[in-house]
C-alpha cells in the first residue's frame, strides 16, 4: 500500500485572534489534517523571520502565519508590520527557490473556527501537490 | 586629475586636523603593492600626503565611523557610501555634528586583486546613477556627465526566470560553499548589532556547525536584515573568500522594495524605512 505523502506544517497563530480561532475549530469538533503543529505566540508581528527560516531549516513543509485582520490588533499594528515583513519574506524565499506558497500568511479571528479549519485543508493540499522540499542536507 | 583629488583631500585634511575640526581623517592611501588602495587613518598633518582618491579606492570607509561614535571624524565618501551615513544618521548610530563628510564625485571604481588593477569598472559602477554624494560637508571631483542608467536587475530578472528547482540548486551550491568567516557582516556598515543573532547561544537561533540548511538560515536572514536598509556598496561580496553573489540577494530585496514602497535606502536621513511604517490600505498580496 503506497502511504500518502503527509506534508508537515508550523503555525505561528497570535494569541488573541487565530489561536482563539483555532481554538473555536477545536470546541466546535470540527475535523481538519493534523498535519500542523500549532505555537502561539503574542502578535503575528512578534513572529521574526528568523523563526520561519527555523522551521523550514528543522524539515518544516510549509509556515502558516496567522494573526489578527488588519485593523483588528491587539496592539494595534502589530499584524500592519508582519504584512509588509512577509510580504518580504515571500519574494526571497521565492527567489532562493524555497515556493511562496509554503509561507502563508493569513488572518483568522477567534470566532472563524470554519475558516481555519478551511485554511489548513487548503494548505496541506496545497503542500501536497507541492510534494516534500528538496533535501537540503542537514 | 586623480592626483588632483588626493591633493585636494590633503589639503582639506590639514585644514581640518590642524583647525582641530576633527581628530582623524578617514581616507585612502596606495597599498604597498603599489597599485591598489587602501584604507588610511590620519591623526597627524605630517601623513595628509598619503592620501589618495583615484578609482581603485573601493572601500567604503564610513563603516569605522561606527567605531569612533564619540569622536569628531572627517571621512572620504563615495556617492554610494555617503548613502551609508544617511542610514547610519537615520538610525541614531552617528552624529551629524561629529562628522564631517569630504565627498568625492565618482565616475566608479575598477575590480582590483593585490597588484592589479582592471581596467574596466565594477558591473555595479556601470550601472550606477548617483555620482554625486548625497550628503557631503566638501566635495571634490566632478560626476561624469548623466547617463540614463542601464537596466540595473538583469541578473535579478534572470535569476526569477529560472525555475524554483534551478534557483534551489543554485542557491544551495552557493551557500554549501559559506564557511561563515562573517566577513559580510563585519564590513557592512549596516550591520553593527552589538549581538548578532548568530551567536546567541540562548537560544541557539543557528548552530555553529558549518552546514549548509545553517548557511542558508545565516546567508537569508542577513539579507533579509538589510532590507530597505542595504545601500549597494557591496562590499559584502567583495570581502567574501568564497565568492558568493550576495549582492544578488541584496539587490532582489532592493528591487522588491523599491517596487512596493518607492523606497531607496540613504537617500535622505529623515525619511522613514519601509520596516517602520506601514499603510493601513496596502495589498502587498497576504491574507487577500
Amino acid at each position: 500500500m503506497a502511504v500518502e505523502y503527509q506534508p508537515r506544517m508550523v503555525g505561528f497563530l497570535c494569541n488573541w485572534c487565530s489561536y482563539a480561532g483555532a481554538d473555536m475549530a477545536g470546541t466546535s469538533r470540527m475535523t481538519y489534517p493534523p498535519n500542523i503543529r500549532i505555537i502561539r505566540v503574542p502578535c503575528s508581528g512578534r513572529v521574526d523571520p528568523l523563526l520561519v527560516m527555523k522551521s523550514f531549516e528543522q524539515g518544516a513543509d510549509g509556515v502558516l502565519v496567522s494573526g489578527c485582520h488588519p485593523g483588528d490588533c491587539h496592539y494595534t499594528e502589530g499584524n500592519y508590520h508582519a504584512r509588509r515583513r512577509f510580504a518580504l519574506l515571500r519574494s526571497l524565499l521565492d527567489f532562493l527557490g524555497i515556493e511562496k506558497e509554503r509561507l502563508r500568511v493569513e488572518w483568522v479571528s477567534a470566532s472563524e473556527g470554519g475558516r481555519f479549519k478551511e485554511l489548513v485543508s487548503s494548505f496541506t493540499e496545497e503542500l501536497q501537490r507541492l510534494g516534500p522540499r528538496s533535501e537540503v542536507s542537514p | 586629475m586623480r592626483q588632483e583629488l588626493g591633493q585636494q583631500i590633503g589639503e582639506k585634511a590639514r585644514e581640518l586636523l590642524s583647525s582641530g575640526v576633527v581628530e582623524c581623517v578617514i581616507g585612502y592611501e596606495r597599498a604597498t603593492d603599489g597599485v591598489t588602495a587602501r584604507p588610511l587613518f590620519v591623526y597627524g598633518v605630517e601623513d595628509v600626503d598619503r592620501l589618495i582618491f583615484d578609482d581603485t579606492c573601493i572601500h567604503n570607509l564610513t563603516r569605522y565611523l561606527l567605531n569612533r561614535r564619540d569622536k569628531n571624524t572627517a571621512v572620504v565618501a563615495k556617492p554610494c557610501d555617503s548613502r551609508a551615513i544617511n542610514l547610519l544618521l537615520n538610525e541614531k548610530q552617528i552624529e551629524r555634528e561629529k562628522v564631517f563628510i569630504i565627498g568625492v564625485a565618482c565616475q566608479g571604481v575598477v575590480e582590483t586583486r593585490w597588484n592589479q588593477a582592471g581596467e574596466t569598472l565594477q558591473a555595479r559602477c556601470q550601472l550606477c546613477s548617483q555620482h554625486t554624494p548625497v550628503v557631503y560637508d566638501f566635495l571634490v571631483g566632478e560626476a561624469p556627465p548623466e547617463q540614463p542608467p542601464p537596466e540595473a536587475y538583469a541578473d535579478v530578472l534572470e535569476m526569477e526566470a529560472r525555475s524554483a528547482a534551478e534557483r534551489e540548486a543554485f542557491w544551495q551550491e552557493q551557500f554549501d560553499r559559506c564557511i561563515r568567516c562573517y566577513a559580510c557582516r563585519q564590513v557592512c556598515p549596516g550591520c553593527y548589532c552589538s549581538e548578532c543573532f548568530v551567536e546567541q547561544l540562548d537560544p541557539l537561533w543557528v548552530g555553529i556547525r558549518i552546514a549548509p540548511a545553517e548557511n542558508q538560515i545565516w546567508n537569508t536572514i542577513r539579507a533579509f536584515h538589510l532590507v530597505g536598509r542595504c545601500i549597494g556598496c557591496n562590499e559584502c561580496e567583495r570581502v567574501c573568500p568564497l565568492n558568493i553573489p550576495l549582492s544578488l540577494l541584496n539587490r532582489k530585496l532592493e528591487k522588491e522594495v523599491w517596487e512596493l514602497f518607492g523606497f531607496q535606502a540613504g537617500m535622505s536621513a529623515e525619511a522613514v524605512p519601509p520596516f517602520a511604517t506601514f499603510e493601513k490600505e496596502e495589498k502587498l498580496g497576504i491574507g487577500e
